[in-house]
C-alpha cells in the first residue's frame, strides 16, 4: 500500500469516485441511467426521513449525488460504532454513546439507502486501524468523525435542490451535532466551539477521509492475460 | 480525556486523529481481549496488509515464530484467524493463528499490519471417523455431505483451521472444478509443491467417496463443493476432528 492515498487508491467498489464524480458533474451514462431508476426504492424507512416516491422521485442527479455522499458517510459512521459495540474497549458513558448512536447512524443508512434505492452506492469495506479497539482511540475518533459529519451536512445544505430532501438533510444533520456534542463533552472538550460552525465541501471532506486510510482500497485488478483453456488446477494435497 | 482539548480542526482529519491518539501510547498492558467467540458462533479474520513477523509474545523484542506474508502461495490475500487482542505500551497486538507447522501455532502480529476485521457465522465441521463434513450457519447445520479424507500414511491433520482462500475456473479429475484452500498443513507431505495445504475440494471421482482416499484433502462430490460454495465465506473456521 502506497504511503500517500489518493482517492483512485482508497475508492473502494466504486462508492467515493461515484460520489465524486457525481458532485463535480460528470456525465456518465451509467449514472445518468441509475438516476432515471429514482423513486423505485422509496420505501420502508426513507419516510423516517420525510421522502416519498411521489417528492423525491423528482430529483436530479445532484441531489442524489448529495444522499450518496451523504450515505458514504453514515456507512462509514456506522461501521465505525458498529465494530466498536463488539471490541470489548468501552465502557461506561463511551459504551452508552456508542450503543446509542451507533444504532442512530444505522437508522441513518437504512434511511438513505431506501431514499436512493437502486442509486445508492455500494458499502465499502473499512479498516479503522486499532481506533475501536481502545477507548481513547475511540472517543479521539468519533469526535473527528462527528465533527465532520456536522460539516459535511452544513457544507451540502445550500447545495440542494429539493425541499424534501433539505429537510431530511437537516433532520440527519442536527442530529449529527448532537452526536458531536455528547461526545465533546465526554472528551471534556467544548460541546459548542464556536459561534458560527464553518461548513466543508464535500471534495474537503472526501479527502479528509481518505486521509485516514479507513476506507479500504479496492484490490487493482491485474490486466487480463490471453485466458488459457483452463485455469491451472490448485496445488492443495489433493 | 483532556487531551481532546487539542483537536486542530476538522480540516486535517488524519493530523487531528494522530494527535488525539497520542494518549494511547501512555496506556499499560490490558487483559487479553477474545476476537473469536466460539460459543457464540461468531469468529473474526483479517487479511494481511504488510508482511511481518509472528512473535511468541506481543512485544517487538520476542522471539519470532513464523514469517507472515501478504499473500498465500496460490496468490490470493493471506487471511489470518484471529484470537485475541492485547494493548501493550500503546500499541495493538493481535494473536492468530499461523498456517505453518506445526498446525495450530499461534504468534502475536501488529494490529497495523492487518487489514479490517471480517466476521464471519459459519463453521465447517469434519469428521474422520464419519466421513462427513458439516456446515454450520450460527450453530445451526446448513450442509452435510459425505466426503473422502487422508490415507493412513497421509492423514487429514487434525485441529482448528480456516478457509482462507477459493479457487475456481478449472476442471481437474483430482480437484473437480472447485476448491477452498484452508490455513492446514500436511505433517507428512512437506514437501509438496505449494507448501502441503490442505484443500476442501470437488472431484470427478465421486464413486470413491466416502473413503480414505486423499493425500489429506477433504473432497466431496462436485455437486456439493458446488452447494458448500453457495454457504460458505472465505475465513470460515474449520474444525477437524
Amino acid at each position: 500500500m502506497p504511503d500517500t492515498l489518493s482517492l483512485d487508491v482508497i475508492d473502494a467498489d466504486g462508492a467515493i469516485r461515484e460520489t465524486a464524480a457525481a458532485a463535480a458533474g460528470d456525465t456518465r451514462a451509467r449514472f445518468l441511467a441509475k438516476a432515471g431508476l429514482l423513486g423505485g426504492g422509496l420505501v420502508g424507512s426513507s419516510a423516517l426521513l420525510g421522502l416519498n416516491p411521489a417528492t423525491a422521485g423528482a430529483q436530479g442527479k445532484s441531489d442524489i449525488a448529495i444522499l450518496n455522499f451523504a450515505l458514504t458517510l453514515e456507512y462509514l459512521e456506522a461501521a465505525f460504532y458498529t465494530e466498536a459495540e463488539s471490541m470489548g474497549a468501552l465502557d461506561g458513558e463511551l459504551a452508552l454513546f456508542a450503543e446509542v448512536v451507533g444504532a442512530h447512524e444505522r437508522a441513518h443508512v437504512k434511511a438513505l439507502k431506501a431514499a436512493l434505492g437502486s442509486n445508492a452506492v455500494a458499502r465499502p469495506r473499512f479498516n479503522f486501524r486499532g481506533t475501536t479497539e481502545s477507548a481513547s482511540g475511540f472517543a479521539a475518533t468519533a469526535q473527528v468523525l462527528e465533527d465532520t459529519g456536522v460539516a459535511a451536512y452544513a457544507g451540502q445544505a445550500p447545495r440542494v435542490k429539493s425541499t424534501a430532501i433539505l429537510k431530511a438533510a437537516l433532520a440527519i444533520h442536527t442530529v449529527e451535532a448532537r452526536h458531536a456534542s455528547w461526545i465533546r463533552d465526554i472528551n471534556d472538550a467544548p460541546p459548542a466551539p464556536a459561534v458560527f460552525d464553518s461548513p466543508l465541501s464535500m471534495r474537503a471532506v472526501l479527502a479528509a477521509v481518505a486521509d485516514t486510510r479507513f476506507i479500504v482500497p479496492a484490490r487493482r485488478r491485474r490486466r487480463r492475460r490471453p485466458r488459457r483453456d483452463t485455469p491451472p488446477a490448485p496445488r492443495f494435497t489433493g | 480525556m483532556t487531551a481532546a482539548r487539542r483537536v486542530p480542526g476538522i480540516t486535517g482529519l488524519a493530523a487531528a486523529l494522530a494527535i488525539l491518539l497520542l494518549p494511547a501510547a501512555a496506556a499499560a498492558a490490558q487483559e487479553d481481549f477474545a476476537l473469536s467467540e466460539p460459543g457464540a458462533h461468531m469468529w473474526r479474520w483479517a487479511t494481511v496488509d504488510q508482511r511481518t513477523f509472528a512473535r511468541a509474545a506481543p512485544n517487538p523484542g520476542a522471539r519470532v515464530v513464523a514469517r507472515v506474508s501478504t499473500l498465500t502461495p496460490e496468490k490470493t490475500p493471506e487471511a489470518l484467524p484471529l484470537l485475541a487482542r492485547r494493548e501493550v505500551d500503546g500499541r495493538l497486538w493481535v494473536r492468530v493463528r499461523l498456517p505453518v507447522l506445526p498446525n495450530g501455532t499461534t504468534g502475536w502480529v501488529l494490529r497495523d499490519r492487518l487489514g479490517g476485521y471480517q466476521t464471519v457465522r459459519t463453521h465447517l465441521i469434519v469428521d474422520r471417523r464419519r466421513l462427513t463434513a458439516r456446515l454450520e450457519r450460527r450453530g445451526r447445520t446448513v450442509f452435510r455431505a459425505r466426503i473422502g479424507i487422508g490415507q493412513s500414511r497421509w492423514p487429514t491433520p487434525r485441529g482448528s483451521f480456516m478457509i482462507r482462500n477459493r479457487l475456481s475456473g478449472f476442471n481437474d479429475p483430482v480437484y473437480g472444478v472447485l476448491a477452498f484452500g484452508t490455513t492446514a498443513r500436511s505433517a507428512t507431505l512437506t514437501d509438496w509443491p505449494g507448501g502441503g495445504f490442505i484443500g476442501v475440494h470437488g472431484t470427478s471421482r465421486p464413486d470413491i467417496l466416502p473413503g480414505r482416499v486423499s493425500h489429506g484433502c477433504i473432497r466431496m462430490s462436485n455437486a456439493d463443493i458446488r452447494r458448500l460454495d453457495r454457504r460458505m465465506p472465505v475465513g470460515t473456521p474449520v474444525s477437524v476432528r
